[in-house]
């Protein structure tokens, strides 16, 4: 018996010997790791007695800082213009833990020990920690003037540098108060946070990354782009004008927006956005190659964008219109399964803007020491090759025709060619109907000048109460778009 | 091997103790002890004024009397043992008390309520290790009264299934109310059955050893050899159904497979011991849905951070955030994880002394079951061989499966830390636990 009670002996070390192992790996080599995740809210408590670094916008607006204060924890979390920048700085809180540019650039933001250099150092007075600041890409004059143009209306703005993939300006209305949340009253900052939660306008909804609105004809780029690279002798076809086509297999009916009657070449049918003749192209086109263009823009992936909680544009499957043709025809619409989120919007007219490259966004910019030296520089890189960039100048022609003579030209401005396209997605056919709930999502999508973009953007705004009846793209996102070329370009 | 054996008899007369106990000032094992005791005592009680300190920056106003009481205690239980056990191992206590005295320290910081239950609880756990020693003179006497531990055994484990006298605690039915307490019958229970295992294996040995095959009474060998292995199943797969646990039903089949094997040396015992259990789990994780759930949240806690996960990932955060040095006592922020005194104070150790306080809580225990198997090996006669072995893989086991558990090497399974987490019931039965690997190694090293 002592022969294997040796050998429970050699068990049971075994055992404790790969446990002692698995602590090491835990708490030494995973211990950053685990301290930088999302939700971890231990790295945030415990950070809080040190300073935090700064967070600025491109032009050195300081977004996020640390200030001293006189309470146990010695420094309070403080966002000078809270709501306006909270989608992207996020929240830094002792009991919810980080979101955004705090949450994904954290290891950076926490303070370190500042380094001695000369035995002097330990008998100064100098501060003991140092923190690094991270410029994001944000400017804050189109930020703001995101804030302004969308007012009260619930929605959300995206602009892009689609050289680049740098986030100009990402603002979600309504927003929060992240100030709210990083205080040091613990029962302040829950009823806070028990408010937002419970605010059925959902104020710390992202909508210009999180939540995805059906893009209406703003995918038609998409379609659009679908033509030149999967059946370009569509590109040459006339449509006959129609106010209502019969979709196939079904006595259902595809009309255009007010009853209207359209057709024609191409250029005419995405000046006047025309759906009767896009949903027949959808069709030709056939579900697998209009998935491909999509799957090509970005949907269905999550864009890399470098803060958490980044949601993927959906675009059916092409197995899925197998049975459902009237399906398809919807979707080259942007309508019934498609859904977009602003941001996706946004890299779609990027992409285009850029040659048919959409570049990774991103909104950090550089990280700097407490020298001011560059620890971090971001380098861009291509995130989809969406399509060749022959296509994307013809599509990008083809959207300047709707600034020009389509349904855009509310937002033309003397002397800048712009490019864009509208959207009005008929969210509820039952809800148009009802006066209170404009039924429509309210898209336009756009970026300027043509020849060399210096922006690219999209505007959601969804619907909502207040809204006109019949409300459209050009009429609520529309403006919205104008003023944010109008302040990128410096003509305002 | 020890200059005690000269010095001391055997003997259970009380006219010897004084004497023993004079002369015991020249036994090594029990100077030894009282050094160690002595060790634990300046470890715990600075520990208790670091962790107060790092939480409120104040020297606690009770020290002195938590530094009588420690002393009281250690005292009480060295000098019992130098009168009832004095050639003992001399590591087992002192370790078991630094067990405790961190246990306690973390629990009092995290839980002043709990920390004074567990406190009272040490105290019974002390008094009920030296009634152990004082009444088990002689290991053979559990020998004796094998059946009607097996029999009570049995009876503690159904206990909780009794209505009105069990109780669920998140939704683990393991509890049972007597009066004002509650306490978990399966700690006793545990102690029991493996007491009952060991005489009853290593009378039945010749037979269940016995080679499957090979003669013509193969059917009633091999029921003979089989019975009480699915008797055993049996049992722990009702425990992990009706009570919902799965960690002790876990622990007390292995000890019963591991004891049936120490005894027979027949590895179809442990073979076919591990496919009944593998077959049974997977058959109640088809079935249950709490033991789905730890299978779950074991494979990709991460997808369930804030529901089902959440215990776990802000363990692993615990242990993280501790690093190598820990936050320091009373610097950490333990109570974010959910019922952290009684499942998950090896992470908040974790937090608070880091991978140098959770590698000493891990080898504090290989160091115990050093010394139980060492007492097994010296154990006078199989009965005692066996029945030390057998405890020693009940606290080996019971604490790997939580700390493997806390560091996901295993799915979660509710047993407690022994001596070191909060729980009156776990405190108690391992006291005795030590006290019968206490009697067994002043056998045989006497």
């Amino acid at each position: 018996m002592d022969k294997r009670i040796r050998r429970l002996g050699i068990f049971l070390t075994i055992l404790f010997v790969v446990l002692f192992l698995q602590l090491n790996n835990i708490q030494v080599l995973q211990a950053s790791s685990l301290n930088n995740k999302p939700g971890n809210v231990l790295t945030a408590s415990s950070t809080s007695n040190e300073p935090r670094g700064q967070i600025v916008s491109r032009n050195g607006t300081v977004l996020a800082k640390s200030i001293p204060v006189s309470d146990q924890y010695h420094y309070l979390r403080v966002y000078p213009d809270g709501p306006l920048y909270a989608d992207v700085t996020g929240f830094d809180s002792l009991i919810y833990g980080t979101s955004g540019i705090e949450s994904s650039y954290n290891q950076y933001l926490v303070a370190q020990p500042n380094p001695i250099k000369s035995l002097s150092d330990i008998f100064s007075s100098q501060q003991k920690y140092v923190t690094d600041t991270v410029v994001s890409t944000i400017s804050a004059k189109l930020q703001a003037e995101a804030a302004k143009a969308l007012g009260s209306l619930e929605g959300a703005v995206v602009a892009i540098d689609p050289t680049t993939g740098a986030i100009l300006a990402m603002y979600s209305n309504p927003t929060y108060n992240p100030n709210l949340l990083s205080m040091h009253n613990a029962s302040k900052v829950e009823a806070a946070w028990h408010t937002y939660q419970t605010d059925p306008n959902q104020p710390m909804l992202d909508r210009a990354t999180s939540r995805a609105y059906p893009p209406g004809s703003t995918f038609k780029i998409v379609t659009t782009s679908a033509i030149f690279d999967h059946a370009p002798q569509i590109a040459s076809q006339v449509f006959p004008y129609q106010t209502q086509i019969t979709l196939p297999n079904t006595v259902n009916t595809l009309s255009n927006y007010a009853h209207e009657s359209c057709g024609g070449p191409l250029a005419l049918l995405l000046a006047v956005s025309c759906d009767t003749a896009y949903a027949q192209i959808g069709m030709q086109l056939g579900a697998q190659s209009l998935y491909n263009e999509a799957y090509s823009f970005g949907f269905n992936q999550v864009p890399p964008l470098d803060i958490p909680g980044v949601a993927a544009a959906q675009f059916p499957k092409a197995s899925s219109f197998a049975r459902n043709i009237p399906g398809l025809a919807y979707s080259a619409i942007g309508q019934e399964n498609v859904a977009a989120t602003a941001l996706q919007m946004a890299l779609v007219g990027a992409g285009i803007a850029n040659r048919g490259a959409i570049m990774a966004p991103h909104l950090m910019s550089q990280i700097r020491n407490y020298q001011d030296q560059i620890v971090k520089n971001y380098v861009p890189k291509i995130w989809k090759q969406a399509t060749s960039a022959a296509t994307a100048s013809q599509v990008s022609q083809l959207m300047v025709g709707v600034v020009k003579n389509g349904t855009a030209q509310g937002i033309a401005i003397p002397g800048v060619e712009i490019a864009a396209k509208t959207g009005t997605a008929q969210t509820n056919l039952a809800a148009s109907s009802n006066l209170s709930l404009s039924g429509s999502d309210n898209w336009m999508v756009a970026f300027a000048p043509a020849q060399s973009p210096k922006i690219a953007i999209a505007v959601v705004v969804p619907s909502q109460k207040g809204l006109s009846f019949n409300s459209t793209g050009a009429q609520y996102a529309g403006p919205v778009v104008k003023s944010m070329i109008q302040t990128a370009l410096g003509l305002s | 091997m020890s200059s005690g054996n000269l010095l001391t008899t055997p003997d259970t007369e009380s006219s010897g103790w004084r004497t023993r106990l004079h002369l015991g000032s020249k036994n090594r094992r029990r100077s030894t002890e009282l050094g160690l005791l002595i060790i634990s005592i300046v470890i715990t009680v600075s520990a208790y004024i670091i962790a107060a300190l790092g939480k409120t920056a104040t020297i606690p106003g009770n020290i002195v009397p938590i530094l009588v009481a420690l002393l009281v205690l250690s005292l009480t239980a060295h000098v019992g043992t130098r009168i009832l056990a004095p050639n003992a191992d001399p590591v087992m206590l002192p370790i078991a008390s630094l067990l405790n005295g961190l246990g306690f320290v973390m629990i009092t910081r995290l839980d002043y309520h709990e920390a004074i239950l567990q406190a009272l609880w040490s105290a019974v756990g002390v008094f009920g290790y030296l009634l152990a020693l004082y009444f088990i003179r002689n290991s053979s006497i559990l020998d004796r009264y094998r059946y009607l531990l097996g029999v009570a055994g049995i009876a503690l484990l159904m206990m909780p299934l009794v209505p009105k006298l069990g109780v669920n605690i998140s939704g683990v039915r393991l509890w049972i109310h007597l009066g004002p307490l509650t306490f978990q019958p399966v700690e006793a229970a545990k102690l029991m059955l493996a007491i009952f295992f060991s005489s009853y294996f290593v009378e039945k040995r010749e037979v269940l050893g016995h080679p499957i095959g090979g003669d013509k009474k193969v059917t009633l060998v091999e029921f003979r050899a089989l019975g009480p292995i699915f008797a055993a199943w049996g049992i722990s797969l009702l425990i992990m159904t009706a009570e919902r646990d799965v960690g002790f039903s876990l622990l007390i089949f292995l000890i019963f497979i591991i004891t049936l094997w120490l005894a027979t040396s027949r590895k179809t015992y442990l073979i076919l011991g591990g496919v009944l259990f593998g077959l049974g789990t997977i058959t109640a994780s088809l079935i249950f849905y709490h033991v789905r759930e730890r299978l779950i949240v074991w494979f990709n806690p991460w997808k369930y951070a804030t529901t089902i996960g959440y215990q776990l990932i802000q363990g692993q955060f615990a242990l993280g955030f501790g690093g190598v040095g820990g936050t320091g006592l009373g610097r950490g922020h333990p109570t974010i994880i959910p019922v952290v005194a009684s499942d998950y104070i090896f992470a908040a150790i974790g937090e608070e002394m880091g991978l140098l306080g959770t590698t000493a809580i891990v080898f504090a225990f290989l160091l115990i079951v050093g010394a139980g198997l060492r007492a097994a090996l010296r154990a006078r006669n199989d009965f005692s061989k066996l029945l030390a072995a057998s405890f020693t893989a009940i606290i080996g086991l019971q604490s790997f499966f939580i700390m493997a558990g806390i560091v996901r090497l295993l799915p979660l399974t509710g047993v407690t830390l022994p001596f070191v987490a909060y729980g009156g019931s776990s405190l108690v039965a391992n006291y005795i636990l030590i006290a019968v690997l206490m009697r067994i190694s002043h056998e045989g090293n006497s």
